[in-house]
């Protein structure tokens, strides 16, 4: 909502409506998000341990201290961020791409759009094995479409040291089209056919056009999904556990592959809750700046 | 998301007629263009006509390492095997009723919610944002557990309703983030409008807004039920009893130890659990975009 | 909304701190006992092959009609996720009366005191019926006796008979085969374009420590209170050194099944590619399966190193967990389970070997007439305990440092010394 319309807004009811309205909402939402949300975090400052009848006492930073110092996390914390932006960025010049094609008059757009929310339908652990065939060396339609092009054809994708990660990154792109696409395809759509006509006449090529009419537009669109979708990989790991289990090598051990791990092979519940902070606090650190970046230039 | 993030209302009128904005005249773009749809096609479409061809192969011909897309001899053996062996039947139906009743509840709640969030200017817009972005940003896996407890001493374990309470708390955030988008690109005249026409507050709501907020109302739902739909850890350990479980429970039944697969029954299954949200897609897909199209990635 | 928001950290830190949050659980008070009266349990199996589970659930019928008061519930588990939701479970207080794993797994659960000790309810036959060795697997340093070891795998060379003819060589029979045996064979039968050998080891830590016992390679000398310490000499890295040196010198094991799964491996045995094919032995359900009609295999006597035949046993388990409320009820299903009769059904179902010698007889018996089985259960004749079986950090070091570092000697990215130094600093750093 622009100033305007929030000025044109006059303050209607009370908080007491708003208050009855929310509280439906509210009220499983404290009982199964937030108290387990609060006990998560403060489970990060504890020695919390898997066993029957363990004693957990807070033991206040140990855990961070603990963890600075541990270069397998952060290895695997680099390999995230990777990962996660990564698989945001293609996946939303991939999606951006689509989504323009399907705004734009060509016949068989049912077609596109339909198989666009393919990966959407399909749970994780289905799309890693699936993409774990089609990339095998030997026998995988992918490394066959090759070499019937003429191109090398004995890729191991998913085993060699340097392919697993872009690998495994292109798989979580395909799996993640569907929400980015639709959004911004229903950006594109808001945008003004008159701005558009208007900037024709002008004498503006389709790029000038694309640049100067339609990308401003759909900025905020871009910032809320881009966002997401970073959120959601970043957090992401069943894909990624399915395809290589953190393998060759560590080369794609994700941070929550690390978390993971920690609470639920090694049964070091407290530590592992205390990755998580690190990891939501960066996160949100990262978050928070792009977030008022966007709203500041747009308000420039 | 946040307020900031939300682009320009515009008049509902405009923007309806303002569909398909970009008419392009020069001749040498279309190839290009249909080029590029055939390339997404093809990266789209690819590995479901590869499991399409998965499961109509025999072990045998999957195992002969014949990468070959058409199969040697059509086999539905795959599809009746998956059908008996997970009982895919029962656990669509128990899908569809956790799905079906998350579904519902989460519209219900989140709708006057996401109404008051994006008609009264409260302390709670702000905290609500903050709670949406915050239960995106942590580590579902780290806090399953404190969940499983809750449930546990509510009585909600190896119970369907279980499921329905975790997922609708899960989908919650996300669903009430686009209605409030919807709710906010429906101008507030019309509301005004209406009460001064004499109507009840009650059937200014029904009869103006809700009809308006349909379409979006369609999207989110389909997030919401899509999400429930697909969910496999919390129905792992939530589920004991084998009636009750869900589909994606009886697809991991396909994968054994040390990397076994199943894989003709594994394709088949996956084809039957998917290919009814995608003709679902086909039929609601004009309505899903006109839906995100009126406003749902607003924040 | 302030004060709201401080009561309910307050409630959680209150919760966390008295004990009922993760930590905590269920109060275990009315355990160790026997209930009166019938009673209702929960048996989770993670039978996977068709035939397994059908043999499971005869089991249980069979069991039910007969013990009216001892009735048994059967759910279904998976094996890829049965860790964590038994993880889940225990912290929830919601696991299954009677608990089907493996022994590698559960041993963990044990320390955490999970597991209720079922050695004073099972009868001396099942007692008898299984050797000492692999009793030791599922008995913990303090002597608790947490699961009865139901089946095992071993890791068995199979065969591609005509390829070996093909190639002019017998075809090695006999009671064991050296791996040097094998590494002449793989290399005999790599030619024009083939390899002699495919391995699927894309998780090469189990099979690593399994079969370098047969070089005495025990890696871990464990202590009672289940710390340990390390020591990689030449016995723990022979087998890795044997399979590096038939990738990358005599190029006789293809490279790429070293970053595979058996199963992803399987289809270039089949269609010829590996004259050999090593795996676990259940594969041998699937080779079965999957075979061209006469497609002529076999398996290859134990693979023994310089100390024999041996590998580490990890049998499945059947275990009580230790927040059932009639662990005495459920041992005496399990004793039930365990009888010659059930096991042998069992083993057959999954091509694995019953851990009970007169199941194993019952077996043999049963199975005369396909040869490949002799050898199969020859393999189970040479199992024993493995240290690293007890060691308490072992499957963090297993995913952290030994399973990247092997990976990396695979991929020949790393040398044989740089391996040893990857396993014992890591296995340090772990402290």
């Amino acid at each position: 909502m622009t100033a305007a319309t929030v000025r044109r807004r006059r303050k209607r009811g009370d908080g007491r409506d708003a208050w009855l309205l929310v509280l439906p909402a509210l009220v499983p939402v404290v009982l199964i998000s937030v108290y387990p949300l609060v006990q998560g975090i403060l489970l990060g400052f504890t020695d919390a341990e898997a066993g029957l009848n363990q004693v957990t006492n807070f033991n206040g930073l140990d855990n961070y201290e603990k963890l600075l110092h541990n270069e397998l996390f952060w290895a695997s914390f680099r390999i995230g961020l990777i990962w996660a932006f990564g698989v945001t960025i293609i996946q939303f010049l991939a999606s951006l791409g689509l989504a323009l094609l399907l705004n734009a008059d060509l016949r068989l757009r049912w077609l596109a759009r339909t198989l666009a929310l393919v990966p959407w339908a399909m749970p994780p652990v289905v799309i890693a094995i699936m993409w774990r065939l089609m990339l095998n060396p030997t026998y995988g339609p992918v490394n066959e479409t090759l070499r019937s092009l003429g191109l090398p054809g004995d890729i191991n994708w998913l085993g060699d040291f340097s392919t697993a990660l872009p690998a495994v990154i292109v798989v979580g792109v395909w799996a993640g089209m569907p929400q980015t696409t639709i959004t911004l395809l229903a950006g594109l759509q808001n945008v003004s056919g008159d701005l558009h006509e208007a900037a024709a006449i002008d004498g503006a090529s389709t790029w000038q056009r694309f640049w100067h009419v339609t990308l401003p537009a759909l900025r905020p669109v871009i910032a809320a999904i881009t966002s997401l979708d970073l959120i959601w990989n970043f957090n992401s790991f069943a894909l990624v556990f399915v395809l290589t289990a953190g393998g060759p090598g560590g080369k794609t051990m994700l941070p929550m592959l690390f978390a993971y791990n920690e609470a639920f092979r090694y049964g070091n519940f407290g530590y592992a809750a205390a990755l998580g902070n690190v990891m939501v606090v960066v996160i949100a650190a990262f978050l928070f700046f792009y977030l008022r970046g966007q709203a500041r230039s747009r308000e420039s | 998301m946040t307020q900031t993030l939300a682009p320009p209302e515009r008049d509902r009128k405009t923007r309806t007629t303002s569909v398909a904005p970009v008419r392009r005249t020069r001749t040498f773009a279309r190839p290009l263009q249909y080029l590029a749809l055939l390339g997404y096609v093809l990266f789209l479409g690819f590995p479901l006509l590869f499991l399409l061809s998965t499961s109509l192969k025999t072990p045998r011909q999957l195992q002969s390492g014949d990468a070959s897309f058409i199969p040697d001899s059509l086999t539905w053996s795959n599809f009746s095997d998956a059908v008996t062996k997970a009982n895919l039947v029962q656990a669509a139906g128990n899908s569809l009723y956790v799905a079906a009743l998350t579904t519902v509840i989460v519209t219900l709640l989140s709708l006057p919610a996401a109404y008051a969030l994006a008609r009264f200017k409260t302390k709670l817009r702000g905290l609500a944002t903050g709670w949406i972005l915050l239960s995106q940003v942590f580590p579902f896996i780290l806090i399953v557990i404190p969940v499983f407890l809750v449930l546990k001493q509510i009585g909600l374990v190896n119970n369907p309703l279980g499921l329905v309470l975790v997922y609708t708390v899960w989908c919650m955030p996300f669903a009430l983030w686009m209605l409030r988008g919807y709710v906010a690109a429906i101008p507030v005249e019309l509301e005004e409008a209406g009460a001064i026409d004499g109507a009840g507050k009650l059937r200014v709501l029904r009869s103006i807004v809700l009809p308006l907020l349909a379409p979006g109302l369609v999207a989110t739902s389909l997030f919401t039920f899509i999400s429930s739909w697909n969910e496999f850890f919390f129905a792992l350990v939530l589920i004991q009893d084998p009636e009750l479980q869900t589909l994606p429970l009886t697809l991991a039944r396909f994968v054994g130890a040390e990397g076994q697969v199943q894989l003709g029954q594994l394709a088949a299954a996956s084809l039957l659990a998917t290919v009814p949200s995608l003709v679902f897609f086909l039929f609601i897909q004009r309505r899903l975009t006109s839906g995100l199209m009126s406003g749902a990635v607003k924040g | 909304m302030k004060p709201k928001a401080l009561l309910g950290i307050g409630a959680a830190a209150a919760l966390l701190l008295s004990g009922c949050a993760l930590g905590g659980g269920e109060s275990t008070d009315d355990s160790g006992g026997s209930t009166e009266g019938p009673v209702t349990l929960t048996f989770q199996s993670l039978a996977y092959q068709d035939s397994t589970v059908a043999a499971t659930k005869e089991i249980v019928d069979a069991w039910n009609k007969d013990n009216p008061d001892i009735q048994i519930k059967l759910t279904q588990g998976t094996w890829d996720n049965v860790h964590d939701q038994l993880v889940t479970q225990f912290q929830g207080g919601t696991a299954p009366d009677i608990i089907h794993d493996e022994s590698s797994d559960i041993m963990g659960f044990a320390e955490q005191g999970y597991l209720a000790d079922i050695g004073q309810y099972l009868s001396q036959d099942v007692k008898d019926a299984v050797s000492k060795d692999v009793w030791d697997t599922v008995t913990t340093a303090d002597g608790k006796v947490v699961a009865a070891p139901t089946l095992l795998q071993t890791y068995v060379a199979f065969a591609n008979v005509d390829a070996f003819k093909a190639a002019g060589i017998e075809v090695p029979t006999g009671d064991q085969l050296s791996w040097d045996d094998l590494q002449a064979a793989a290399k005999k039968l790599a030619t024009g374009g083939k390899f002699g050998v495919g391995w699927g080891l894309k998780q090469p830590t189990a099979a690593i420590m399994n079969t370098a016992l047969g070089f005495d390679g025990t890696f871990f000398d464990t202590k009672d209170d289940g710390s340990a310490t390390i020591d990689v000499g030449d016995g723990e890295v022979a087998v890795p050194e044997k399979i590096h040196a038939m990738a990358y010198q005599d190029k006789s094991l293809d490279p790429v099944t070293l970053t595979q799964s058996g199963t992803d491996v399987l289809p270039g045995f089949l269609s010829g590619k590996y004259g050999m094919y090593i795996g676990g032995n259940f594969l041998a359900q699937q080779i079965t399966e999957a075979a061209q009609p006469g497609f002529n295999w076999t398996v290859l006597p134990p693979l023994a190193g310089s100390a024999g035949p041996v590998q580490a046993a990890n049998p499945q388990t059947m275990s009580v967990s230790a927040q059932s409320k009639a662990p005495e009820q459920a041992a005496k299903f399990i004793d039930y389970f365990m009888n010659a009769e059930n096991q042998a059904k069992l083993a057959q179902g999954d091509w694995l070997i019953p851990a009970s010698a007169p199941a194993r007889d019952a077996v043999a018996e049963q199975t005369k007439d396909t040869p490949v089985w002799e050898p199969i259960l020859k393999t189970g004749d040479d199992l024993a305990g493995a240290p690293f079986q007890k060691a308490k950090n072992y499957p963090q070091w297993k995913d952290q440092y030994a399973t990247p570092a092997l990976q990396q000697y695979f991929a020949n990215s790393i040398s044989v010394d740089d391996l040893k130094k990857q396993l014992t600093d890591g296995w340090q750093s772990l402290g």
